[in-house]
């Protein structure tokens, strides 16, 4: 770091031989990037920034589409309503169960399958891929997929599995409690291999020889997992933690695919009941008032993941 | 046609927002002279090189080739040729698209093109990889290709910034000997920028020694070994550096561990620095008494390290064997191998 | 000891593909059936394959190519669009010295936390009132709100690992900066513009949400499109086994090619907002 002569940085400006080229051409440079970033930039104000705006000012308005005629300012009377609603709680509770549910489950089970493959010195490569398969399909296939050929009773395979097993035909997604396992049960399949692959390349990553010290040091296995490997994949877990909040807050496609929040309201996590109220039953005004605090919970729950995670990293 | 290259530099200072890398430099450099910068790092040298392509412009001060001010133009139309440290070779051209690149972009006529860019490969021997990719190239190769494609402008000025540092030890030298006889006879003025005086010292005709952001010195590599301006500089050029030693004036002859050295300065008083580079000491019977600590045997010739007046003095001497560890020894020298400096300023004392 | 350890963990693995690969499997199993070895019980696994079912999606009376065709022109157009925005954009972030830098970036990592719920609401009135719904332009521009963020960080990452030497040397070989970035500096990335490319298609084939409000007749991918198989009085289960399968093909293959690449771009994509559909 090269340090200001005494003389230096104290000297006016005004000084002769000032030419300021530097500034010049840093002017230059700041247009050209202005000029790459502008398309950009007006593109994705008004695809997010603009709707974000006129989002809020929707929740303002009483706005049904099969109710025209009522339609106008309403204020802060959306907001009131769903305070009160109590078909809005369930929605968060709902969602809050999904999410952790689903984020626990693909954790645990990805790294617990990452440490295992860790081992295997060949095969890598097919894991990889078969990985892949569930992460690239589109969460409506894979709904349907499993909605009509694994769920479906007497023929879907799950069901058979679950008659041959003794427990008889169950009503997979017609039973509120059923539903709902079932709906986190599809989003951990899609899922959890994505979890695997992130670990899977930190564990790769990690140096041989801090193993090889441990186990000089008389590390067992056991106390090499607790206090070197989970230390170490500590950064990468909650990154996946993060990510995978961030997507089971707003999934969609599968449960919309396989339950369509029902039965009744079993699976309608917040989500799901922003986009009902919204284009089914045609309150706009009040859907996006929900969607305004779907955005409020995920703001929260980002800031605390976040936190959590500068905390650890300091 | 005047000889081209003349580069001369006027009160350029660099600010980065509050911090000065460069605190206000002048200085000329004569067509066709091989001019090395030198300094530590951070000290200014490359910041005045990337002034003078032009990827960065200076706060104050003008800068001036062969008489015209450039101060203003960007790298692309200065016309100046230039080697990187990490020769940045375009990895997904071949060595003949990267040598042509510069022409193409002066848009070249084609067959014009050909020619030049074969020329520049057989000067620096590398006719026969033209078609590979850089990737496909040794370190050596590679730095050939980066002094192909600043051969190809016919640039007036070259400037390289430590082209050498990537090379291992053996290279090193070899590529420093073409270089030198590359740049004559292609009659072009190089500016050279290194942290390596003995590089410096062996190519430069003329070189300035940067230090916190100012040219300390400036001179022939001679001048600046022979008469360093200050314990700054008299610290910095040689290997091993420059002992120096505290002592004191005694009515204008200094005094070295109590006692009087055989030269006069036209001060009276004062607290001051002896220098003495360490191949003009002499280990024997007679003189100061010192200690031998370390021997480090260099094969040929050896440097050792002694006690003196409580501190370290090495000394460069033929003969590894010759003192043993733990030998108590008696330490010369002559007085024209004396420098004296100013223990409060650093600057250099002259002899009356 | 030792064999019991590495007897576990090939009972895991094995338990592993089986759960991962089955659904998939059986989906195209089904697809080969006919509708009463579909409907067998208990559920047949050798059976006497047919491609009925591919006929019919294709070339009977609901042929689904239409749809196959509308999902290409969505993800392709997407894609194209949003390349053409993130490549100068995430250049600029990259390698330019641009005040407020750090404030762009958080922005476009900000956009993400919007709920696309809650960007389909209002832009559903927008293009009901200038009537481009059930149009590719409106359901192309807005899958920029995911595809372009997520392009835009990829491209970043890529950006970011070419040494800055490389547009000093262009610079000072006489090339302007758009010959720069043109000549020297995209053919560096080209793996990471595959890369990217393959992931905006892939997010655009996937995407659900905005192509349920917004399609109507004339665009309708097949994620929307299977739905015509599946109606309260009847389900046509071999056709619909086939037209999963045909809507999994695209991004499999894909995902298969890139699957080097596949982490980099979920983990960057995801935390900065692409996986999300």
């Amino acid at each position: 770091m090269p340090v200001a002569g005494p003389n230096i940085a104290g000297e006016p400006d005004a000084l002769p031989g000032l030419t300021g080229h530097d500034r010049i051409s840093a002017r230059r440079e700041k247009r050209f990037a202005t000029a790459l970033l502008a398309p950009a930039f007006l593109a994705l104000i008004a695809t997010t920034t603009f709707p974000l705006l006129f989002l809020i000012w929707i929740s303002t308005q009483r706005m049904d589409l099969a109710m025209p005629f009522m339609d106008g300012f309403a204020g802060v009377d959306n907001y009131r309503q769903l305070l009160a609603d109590p078909r809005f709680w369930r929605s968060l509770v709902l969602s809050l169960v999904y999410t952790v549910s689903t984020v626990v489950l693909q954790v645990v089970i990805g790294l617990a399958l990452a440490l295992l493959l860790m081992k295997m010195k060949r095969g890598q490569t097919l894991f990889r891929i078969i990985a892949i398969l569930p992460v690239v399909l589109s969460p409506a296939i894979v709904g349907m997929v499993w909605r009509s050929f694994m769920l479906t009773p007497e023929f879907g395979v799950i069901d058979y599995l679950a008659i041959s097993a003794g427990l008889g035909s169950q009503n997979w997604l017609g039973d509120p409690t059923m539903a709902m396992i079932s709906v986190i049960v599809i989003h951990t399949w899609q899922w959890t291999p994505f979890a695997f692959m992130v670990l899977l390349a930190s564990l790769a990553a990690l140096p041989d020889e801090i193993y090889e010290a441990a186990r000089i040091d008389r590390a067992g296995a056991w106390q090499r997992f607790i206090r070197i490997t989970l230390p170490l994949l500590r950064p990468a877990i909650v990154m996946v933690i993060i990510m995978r909040t961030m997507v089971a807050l707003t999934a969609f496609a599968a449960i919309y695919v396989v339950t369509a929040g029902g039965p009744g309201t079993a699976t309608e996590i917040l989500n799901l009941y922003a986009y009902r109220k919204s284009f089914t039953e045609l309150s706009l005004g009040y859907g996006s008032a929900l969607a305004v605090a779907l955005l409020i919970v995920t703001l929260l729950i980002s800031a605390v993941l976040f936190l959590m995670r500068r905390e650890r990293a300091a | 046609m005047t000889a081209r290259g003349h580069v001369k530099v006027e009160k350029v200072a660099k600010l980065h927002g509050q911090v000065a890398a460069l605190k206000g430099v002048d200085f000329d450099i004569r067509p066709g002279e091989f001019f090395a910068l030198l300094g530590p790092s951070g000290s200014g040298k490359s910041t005045t090189l990337r002034l003078l392509a032009g990827l960065d412009k200076p706060t104050r001060g003008r800068i001036l080739f062969d008489g015209k001010d450039v101060t203003a133009l960007d790298a692309q139309h200065r016309d100046v040729a230039m080697v990187f440290q990490s020769y940045a070779l375009y990895p997904h051209m071949t060595v003949r698209q990267n040598i042509a690149f510069p022409l193409e972009m002066a848009k070249t006529p084609k067959t014009e093109m050909a020619e030049r860019v074969e020329d520049a490969a057989r000067k620096v021997s590398i006719q026969h990889l033209l078609d590979r990719r850089p990737g496909q190239l040794s370190g050596g190769q590679q730095q050939r290709c980066a002094l192909a494609r600043a051969i190809v402008r016919r640039s007036g000025l070259f400037l390289l910034d430590e082209p050498l540092s990537n090379l291992d030890a053996k290279l090193r030298l070899e590529t420093r000997a073409e270089l030198k006889k590359l740049q004559r006879s292609l009659g072009v003025t190089a500016v050279y920028v290194t942290h390596d005086q003995e590089e410096a010292l062996t190519l430069a005709d003329r070189m300035a020694v940067f230090m916190e952001g100012e040219i300390r010195q400036i001179g022939s590599p001679a001048e600046v070994f022979a008469r360093p301006n200050s314990i700054d500089i008299a610290g910095f050029i040689g290997s091993p550096p420059m002992n120096l030693m505290k002592a004191r004036l005694d009515n204008g002859t200094p005094v070295l561990a109590g006692r009087p050295l055989p030269l006069r300065v036209k001060q009276q008083a004062g607290e001051i620095v002896v220098g003495v580079r360490p191949s003009a000491i002499t280990i024997g019977e007679e003189g100061m008494p010192a200690r031998v600590d370390l021997v480090e045997n260099l094969g040929d010739n050896a440097i050792f390290d002694l006690s003196f007046d409580g501190g370290l003095v090495r000394a460069r001497g033929p003969d590894p064997l010759a003192f043993a560890e733990g030998q108590q020894v008696a330490i010369s020298f002559d007085a024209k191998d004396i420098h004296l400096f100013d223990a409060a300023s650093g600057h250099r004392l002259e002899a009356a | 000891m030792k064999t019991l350890r590495s007897l576990a963990i090939s009972l895991a693995v094995l338990v592993f593909i089986i759960a991962w690969v089955f659904p998939i499997l059986w989906s195209v199993l089904n697809s080969f059936k006919t509708e009463q070895d579909i409907l067998a019980y208990p559920p047949k696994f050798f059976f006497e394959p047919t491609l009925a079912a591919y006929r019919e999606v294709l070339f009977g009376s609901q042929s689904i190519l239409p749809n196959v065709w509308s999902s290409f022109v969505i993800s392709i157009g997407t894609t194209v669009l949003t390349m053409i925005l993130a490549i100068p954009a995430a250049y600029a972030l990259a390698r330019l010295r641009v005040p407020g830098k750090r404030g762009a970036g958080f922005y476009i990592l900000a956009t993400q936390m919007l709920p696309p719920v809650g960007i389909i609401i209002p832009y559903f009135l927008v293009l009901r009132n200038i009537g481009w719904m059930d149009t590719y332009q409106g359901i192309i521009i807005i899958y920029l709100s995911f595809s372009l963020p997520f392009a835009i960080w990829l491209m970043v990452s890529y950006f970011e690992d070419i040494p800055f030497e490389m547009e000093e040397a262009a610079a000072v070989d006489g090339a302007g900066r758009l010959t720069t970035l043109w000549r020297i500096i995209i053919p560096q990335v080209k793996g990471g513009i595959a890369v990217t490319v393959v992931f905006v298609f892939l997010n655009a084939w996937n995407e659900f949400l905005f192509a349920v409000v917004l399609s109507g007749n004339t665009v309708r991918p097949v994620t929307i499109a299977m739905f015509n198989f599946v109606s309260v009085e009847q389900t046509l289960w071999a056709q619909l086994a086939a037209v999963s399968v045909i809507a999994m093909l695209p991004v499999v293959v894909l995902g298969v090619i890139a699957q080097q690449h596949i982490v980099k771009g979920l983990t960057v994509g995801a935390v900065k907002g692409g996986g999300r559909r």
